[in-house]
């Protein structure tokens, strides 16, 4: 196919480092996120978090401006430090770098060193720096950082835990409770490398403003040394686990994101493996309640063409899926460039005959096109994917990140056997809605809209 | 005196109570470091006044952060295109950063010229565009010569002040130094307006418009709600500017006096009152008999349209208070229409304002009344736990402290969802605060485990 446009992006799929730092952040107990940059990237950071997940979200800036940029910005940093430890007192403080400090060659770690001199002898919060450059690579490679700095800044050895260590990516707070509930039922202990499962989906109540006094906990962070495994569902986030590997020999698995039947089978198997654990009754039947609700859905998916966007691991995870459930993968798209993603979909493809146009490094623009070109039924993504679905007539079915013009982006279910259920539920009722009249018959629409299209172009005139 | 709320030393001054002394905070001070700031950054400044201009690409120069959560926020409303929803940008690389992002800036100008044929391409920079030195100005005339389409540098790099305002001026002078005057109209009246300052949010311009053309004014552009760039090319033939955004627009309105000799007039479409003096405001200034009698006719109408309307809404509202923590304009532009609907003003705030706006916020308020500036998350959860208010008016990130706190928010920003200006506006908006004070949800005890007896 001819393509049109090389240097510009229009309406992008990524995002940059320090928001898939902040998001790994957000899961940490008593921790203060501090941008070294500008107000306007932890305001518009803020701003896109909030919308999203309908919670107040706290990060501090370092308030860059043109004097700190001229002389450099360690008065700036020293006093945001000062002041955090001072006021707020965190447990942890977690700064990281942003375009404007990475450029001007800011010395993260000298300054801190030199600001944990200053205050020897006060009680001070751990300082973890990150170093989170924007413009390499996207969001992802920001969460993934941000696993790695923690982990390698506080995991100590002592004696074994005989715990899983969960590198998550970035999930709802749903699913990361969904993973959760998975390894409680297994009867696995673990620590979530990081859990937002609380912190960001909190009830109405004024002690949620301020610290957060859920998610994981700086102890747990530093035990993940003495674990049995650490298991990263997000394969793009794994250098944390590789790390440890390495370190304190604890053993590093790679994927899945437990994402319908074979990858939750594979994150069970996984599981097991690591902790000799055996499955019990209970996850047997939730596995066969989801295979349960895929049968019952399968007249209504098959061959239902699906083009899928948002993060590498979702995107190749929901592939798997849609395609068990008998759908048609027609697209699919991720704004990270990313070989790992590439080749999972072309063993996806390959194992379920499949032939979707894939989309790595990729923006919505592009997305659009192909779309027009393979054709959808529905679009799997988040708010962005709206006005291309309004254009094709297509339904959206709304998960990932940012969702800001619907309810419960927190409370989106997809991970695990449960979710999984609660996924292919209400993907197959969006199909109904929007596909079969209410006595249940099928609407012509789709036939509708190709030869609407067809006849637009001439081709039957 | 006690203090407003306990904070740093360093920011009690920023917060004063009407009629204590002075009644204004000390303000357009650089924000504390390391507190969470509620302002941004330049760039979003000169992006928010420039980004309603609904025919022309808005490209962000810049890694893909600056893009990627600014586009499609602004709440901007278009009767035409929707070229302006794009997210644009050059997406710098490490690459670029090290090698100078001059020719890819170059090339995606191009290229998005040949994908849309916009009306104009507004190039914004950003922190790392103006720290590696990108000579963005020599690029766009380039391109600008090559392509015939307008490509317009704004130098918005986000770190240049700590106050947003700049970037609001940064915007400002863009449409001053390429846009303004380029342009001759085919016709001109006695009566040429443009309309300064209003942005169509929710749509509001589509309140104020029927009702200036009713006088039998001619508006010649809109700076910049639901405006094609080569209207405002001509906007330096009107006879007035009529500014309601005073906050952001006052800079531009000013600057066209200075440059073209074209008067401004303040007007103010939130509320009745204020809509009536308003029209009256700008008939006055053309002085012309036959406009003012329209006028008055059109007052009338509208002020019949919309009687009783508010009752029901205004009978749940009476007496109840509210806090308004915006991001300048609405800290003074609001305070009468809460009046009318019999509520009370009983804070006042903004995130950006410089010393002029405290002046106006001071003269519109009464005494008693809260004044803050900057107030940080800590400090307006402070604030609203302290002085708990029935009504929060403030933007997207300052609505769920609001409403974990149990208080009833309305957002006025970029994701106000009815149109509020003029006489049918004012319905709106009444029936929206009306929608937040009065639901019964707030009335729910809000303890954890409240409703509960058991143990």
């Amino acid at each position: 196919m001819e393509h049109d446009k090389k240097f510009s992006v229009v309406n992008p799929s990524k995002m940059c480092q320090p928001m898939g730092a902040v998001q790994a952040l957000l899961g940490v107990n008593d921790t203060m996120p501090i941008i070294h940059g500008s107000q306007g990237c932890s305001t518009y950071i803020r701003f896109q978090l909030t919308r999203h997940f309908r919670e107040p979200i706290d990060v501090a800036s370092t308030s860059m401006s043109e004097k700190t940029v001229i002389y450099g910005g360690e008065f700036n940093l020293m006093k945001a430090l000062k002041n955090v430890s001072e006021k707020q007192s965190p447990k942890m403080i977690a700064v990281t770098s942003s375009c404007l400090t990475e450029t001007i060659g800011e010395d993260m770690e000298g300054i801190i060193e030199k600001f944990k001199d200053a205050n020897f002898d006060k009680n001070l919060p751990i300082i973890v720096p990150i170093s989170t450059p924007s413009y390499v690579e996207s969001h992802v490679e920001g969460y993934n950082r941000t696993i790695k700095a923690l982990v390698e800044n506080l995991a100590e050895s002592s004696t074994p835990n005989g715990k899983i260590n969960i590198i998550n990516g970035i999930l709802s707070p749903a699913d990361v409770k969904n993973v959760k509930q998975l390894l409680n039922d297994l009867n696995c202990p673990n620590i979530m490398l990081t859990d937002t499962s609380e912190n960001l989906d909190a009830p109405l109540s004024e002690e949620t403003l301020g610290l957060y006094k859920d998610g994981t906990t700086i102890e747990e962070i530093q035990d993940t040394a003495n674990s049995l495994g650490t298991i990263s569902i997000s394969k793009h986030a794994d250098s944390a686990a590789t790390f440890l590997e390495q370190k304190y020999g604890v053993k590093s698995v790679s994927g899945p994101l437990p994402l319908g039947i074979e990858n939750t089978d594979q994150f069970v198997n996984n599981v097991c493996e690591l902790t000799g654990i055996e499955v019990p009754e209970s996850v047997k039947k939730d596995r066969g309640r989801l295979l349960d609700a895929m049968v019952d859905a399968h007249s209504y998916n098959y061959h239902r063409k699906v083009a899928i966007f948002g993060d590498p691991d979702f995107v190749s995870g929901m592939t798997r899926f849609t395609s068990e459930m008998g759908m048609t993968p027609t697209v699919v798209c991720t704004g990270a460039k990313s070989n790992k993603f590439t080749e999972d979909i072309g063993l996806i493809a390959s194992q379920k005959g499949i032939d979707p146009v894939v989309l790595a490094g990729n923006d919505l623009y592009d997305m659009h096109r192909e779309i027009k070109d393979a054709g959808a039924d529905i679009l799997i993504g988040n708010s962005y994917g709206a006005s291309i679905a309004e254009e094709e007539k297509i339904p959206l079915f709304r998960v990932g990140f940012p969702i800001f013009d619907r309810m419960g982006a927190q409370r989106i279910s997809t991970l695990g056997y449960n979710g999984g259920t609660e996924f292919v539920d209400r993907l197959t009722n969006t199909l109904l809605d929007f596909y079969y009249d209410e006595a249940g018959y099928e609407l012509e629409k789709s036939e509708e809209i190709i030869e609407e299209e067809l006849f637009a172009e001439g081709e039957f005139v | 005196m006690e203090p407003v709320i306990e904070t740093f030393e360093s920011r009690k001054s920023h917060m004063c109570v009407k009629g204590d002394g002075i009644s204004i905070p000390v303000c357009d001070k650089a924000s504390l470091p390391g507190t969470v700031t509620q302002r941004t950054c330049v760039y979003g400044g000169a992006r928010i006044v420039l980004m309603p201009i609904t025919d022309s690409i808005h490209l962000v120069h810049g890694p893909i952060g600056c893009a990627a959560c600014t586009w499609d926020i602004r709440g901007s409303k278009s009767s035409r295109e929707d070229l302006y929803k794009k997210g644009c940008s050059t997406d710098l690389h490490e690459t670029d950063i090290v090698f100078g992002g001059e020719k890819k800036l170059y090339e995606t100008i191009m290229e998005l010229n040949k994908l849309y044929h916009p009306g104009a391409i507004f190039v914004y920079a950003t922190c790392v565009a103006g720290i590696i030195g990108d000579d963005i100005k020599a690029v766009c005339k380039k391109a600008e010569e090559v392509t015939g389409c307008r490509v317009i540098p704004v130098q918005s790099e986000g770190y240049q002040n700590h106050n947003k305002t700049k970037g609001h001026w940064i915007g400002g002078d863009a449409l001053l130094d390429y846009v303004i005057g380029t342009k001759e109209p085919e016709k001109t009246t006695p009566f040429d307006i443009n309309i300064v300052g209003e942005f169509n949010v929710a749509g509001d311009l589509w309140g104020i418009k029927p009702l200036i053309e009713a006088m039998g004014i001619n508006i010649i552009s809109t700076l910049t709600g639901d405006s094609h760039v080569e209207e405002i090319a001509q906007a330096h033939r009107a006879k007035l500017n009529i500014v309601q955004c005073q906050k952001s627009s006052n800079y531009v309105a000013k600057k066209m006096e200075e440059r073209y000799g074209i008067p401004f007039i303040k007007v103010n479409f939130f509320g009745l009152e204020q809509t009536v003096n308003s029209l009256r405001d700008i008939a006055d200034f053309f002085g012309d008999t036959e406009m003012i009698e329209r006028t008055e006719e059109i007052i009338a109408d509208g002020l019949k349209e919309v009687e009783h309307k508010t009752d029901e809404y205004k009978k749940r509202l009476e007496g109840k208070t509210v806090a308004l923590y915006v991001g300048g304009n609405k800290a003074w532009s609001l305070v009468r229409a809460f009046e009318e609907l019999g509520m009370d003003v009983m804070m006042s705030g903004t995130k950006n304002g410089i010393k002029e706006d405290y002046e106006r916020i001071k003269e519109t308020v009464k005494d008693g009344t809260i004044i803050v500036d900057d107030a940080n998350s800590t400090e307006l959860a402070r604030l609203l736990k302290k002085y708990k208010p029935n009504l929060l008016i403030s933007g997207a990130k300052e609505k769920y402290i609001s409403l974990k706190l149990g208080i009833p928010f309305c957002d006025f920003n970029h994701d106000r969802i009815s149109a509020f200006a003029g006489f049918k506006g004012f319905v709106s908006f009444a029936k929206e605060v009306d929608a937040s004070v009065s639901s019964p949800v707030f009335n729910l005890s809000s303890e954890l485990g409240g409703g509960l007896n058991g143990t």
